[in-house]
């Protein structure tokens, strides 16, 4: 077993009262524009989180593609819904699969299904920086974030990546009916690798079971990004962190 | 430090039939948006907490099979899931009645969907993991989302859990259904769906045929099984994952990803290409998928028996690798494989030995492959008690 360093981080998320990450321009952070049309809000940020930390260490490169991990959580999207209003409105007044099949079938985006999945962060991340190795994308609403990032530090530690990206990304403002109170969008990711294999100083990190943190009054709803957000919070503030099943000591 | 042995001690699953009949049936709702026959699971009740969701009963079904029976210790549910879709009263409740030209009237939808209501399944999709795994009393629960690859994951990931002793019993697996309109219409607009019947490896394949199931694995530490006079259904050797990095919606053509996944729980199995003796495919039937994984198996296995069960039961998606990897076990335990059902014709492109029928044969090791859109790739490696 190895031990385990966060080298670096991001943190994409707005501060109280914002819910929005205000000014951000997913061409500027690096994403491809051919690509944005099919991806959601919630993976524009997370993808842009990723590359933003990656940006922040240095000499990952080394590392083979195939030893570099990638672990995420985030929210399940629907397809947007806006994007089936032609076909619907194309099918008639009335619910009517048949018409439905015959009318709109052809007015839905081919990659309606492909554009609401909860992987496409990891997806077009490890394309964008060849990441071929051990990865995982889990949706456990506000426990997202932690899993992946507990996972990331398994793997690294049990010598399955010799470098892991890891966080979490959620975007839910226009949720609030469900959540029943405000909700934000946001993302965190940080990299992770073992002791001793770069230069310079990390954050040691350790993971156990992993635990849902509870909501806090007046906080907005983050979803997977919650304990990314605040982790990444914390080291920007100079401080260690331990909650949630996650003890990372300062540096 | 070498890593704990664990085994499996128990198994539930349900899929539309055995994995040597084939399942296709037609189906109102799929006939209407021209998907001519699915793989409909016969048999399972709503679950009073998920009335609406279908792969919700499912997972319920076989979690409960098994809660009753489990040892004592800390417990962990490990369930790989898909994305939720429409149903069609979601479509005539939520969607219609707000439709305001081609556009949505959003706050029609934000009264529909006000707080003391359940919010929309398709928001919630760990809601599944959560209510059975306070049901099973478990420390520790966790929901994949990677697409095909997700039960495949889940039990890798269970596996290692309880090896590391973060668990002492974990159910780990996978459901799934989209045998609905939008989960029909999801693939229909992809051209991912077979217009006539399931093929995999066949000359004629011409997409999948879609199922949907649910199976978990009870995975303990063999000394904890064998302290307590558990039968032993199959070992775990090891897993791996990758990931193509090439494209979100299309799998590496040589397959790269699907390759390295496969050479990685080799390794993580401490095992040599010649120790397999049958891959269970991931074999959708579709023209290029088949041909790319038909290729890694060969460039890391070598000559191997392979079989796919699409053609049986459909593609359980999210749920595959788990319903599969069950079928696979119980072939231990029945001294044989399965043959892949709709491969009337291997098409000569295929660089495997494609197993048409089922064969009395014991396998001593089985991989079995699960690959998922937006490149994230499985294997796992099972050996016989």
């Amino acid at each position: 077993m190895r031990d385990v360093l966060v080298l670096s981080f991001s943190c994409l998320a707005p501060e109280a009262p914002a819910v929005s990450v205000a000014g951000f321009d997913p061409v500027a952070a690096g994403l491809p524009r051919k690509s944005l049309k099919t991806m959601t809000r919630a993976v524009q940020l997370g993808v842009a989180s990723v590359l933003a930390c990656t940006r922040a260490a240095s000499g990952w490169e080394s590392v083979p593609p195939e030893r570099r991990g990638l672990f995420v959580g985030a929210s399940p999207q629907q397809g947007d819904v806006e994007d089936l209003a032609a076909a619907l409105e194309a099918a008639g007044p009335v619910p009517d699969l048949r018409a439905f099949a015959e009318r709109g079938e052809p007015l839905v985006p081919p990659l309606w299904l492909v554009k609401g999945l909860s992987n496409n962060v990891l997806g077009y991340a490890s394309a964008l920086l060849d990441f071929r190795g051990d990865n995982g994308n889990w949706c456990d609403g506000r426990l997202g974030g932690v899993v992946a990032i507990g996972n990331a530090v398994h793997a690294v530690a049990e010598g399955r990546v010799d470098l892991a990206v890891a966080g979490g990304a959620d975007a839910l403002v226009g949720a609030e009916a469900i959540f029943g109170r405000p909700c934000a969008e946001g993302a965190a990711f940080f990299v992770l690798a073992p002791v001793g294999l770069f230069a310079g100083p990390g954050w040691p990190i350790r993971a156990g079971v992993p635990r849902e943190p509870e909501a806090r009054a007046g906080e907005a709803e983050l979803g997977a990004a919650t304990v990314p957000v605040a982790l990444a919070r914390a080291l920007a503030g100079g401080r260690g962190f331990e909650g949630s099943g996650l003890v990372v000591a300062s540096r | 430090m070498s890593r704990a042995a664990v085994v499996v001690t128990a198994v539930a699953l349900r899929t539309a039939g055995p994995p040597d009949v084939a399942s296709a049936r037609p189906d109102v709702e799929a006939a209407a948006l021209d998907v001519p026959l699915v793989a409909r699971v016969q048999g399972v009740a709503d679950d009073p907490d998920f009335p609406d969701d279908r792969k919700g009963s499912l997972a319920a079904a076989v979690v409960g099979e098994l809660a009753g029976a489990l040892p004592e210790g800390r417990r962990g549910l490990f369930l790989g899931t898909g994305l939720s879709s429409l149903t069609p009263d979601e479509l005539r409740r939520d969607l219609y009645p707000s439709l305001r030209g081609t556009s949505f009237d959003r706050e029609w939808l934000a009264r529909d969907l006000a707080p003391g209501r359940p919010a929309p399944r398709r928001h919630q999709p760990e809601r599944v993991t959560t209510v059975l795994a306070a049901r099973l009393g478990a420390v520790r629960g966790e929901t994949n989302f990677s697409a095909c690859a997700a039960a495949a994951q889940s039990i890798a990931a269970a596996a290692r859990a309880v090896a590391r002793g973060d668990v002492d019993v974990a159910l780990a697996g996978g459901h799934d259904s989209m045998l609905h309109p939008l989960g029909y219409l999801s693939f229909v607009v992809l051209g991912a769906l077979s217009p006539t019947v399931g093929r995999p490896f066949d000359r004629r394949r011409d997409g999948f045929l879609i199922g949907e199931g649910a199976a978990v694995l009870q995975l303990e530490r063999e000394s904890d099984a064998r302290a307590r006079g558990a039968p032993i259904l199959a070992r775990f050797f090891g897993a791996g994952s990758s990931v193509d990095a090439y494209n979100v919606t299309a799998p590496h053509p040589e397959g790269r990803g699907a390759a390295l996944a496969m050479r990685r729980a080799l390794r993580d199995a401490g095992l040599q290409p010649g120790d397999v003796d049958y891959v269970n495919a991931h074999g959708t039937g579709t023209p290029v998928g088949d041909v790319a994984e038909s290729i890694a198996i060969h460039e890391v296995l070598g000559p191997v028996a392979t079989g796919s069960f699409k053609g049986a039961f459909g593609h359980c998606i999210a749920a595959a690798g788990a319903v599969e990897m069950a079928w696979c076990i119980l072939g231990f335990g029945l001294g044989r494989t399965w043959g892949t059902v709709g491969c009337e014709e291997p098409d000569p492109a295929m660089r495997c030995e494609v197993l048409r029928e089922g064969r009395p044969f014991a396998p001593r090791v089985v991989m079995s492959n699960s690959f998922g859109f937006g490149g994230q790739n499985c294997a796992l490696c099972f050996g016989a008690p």
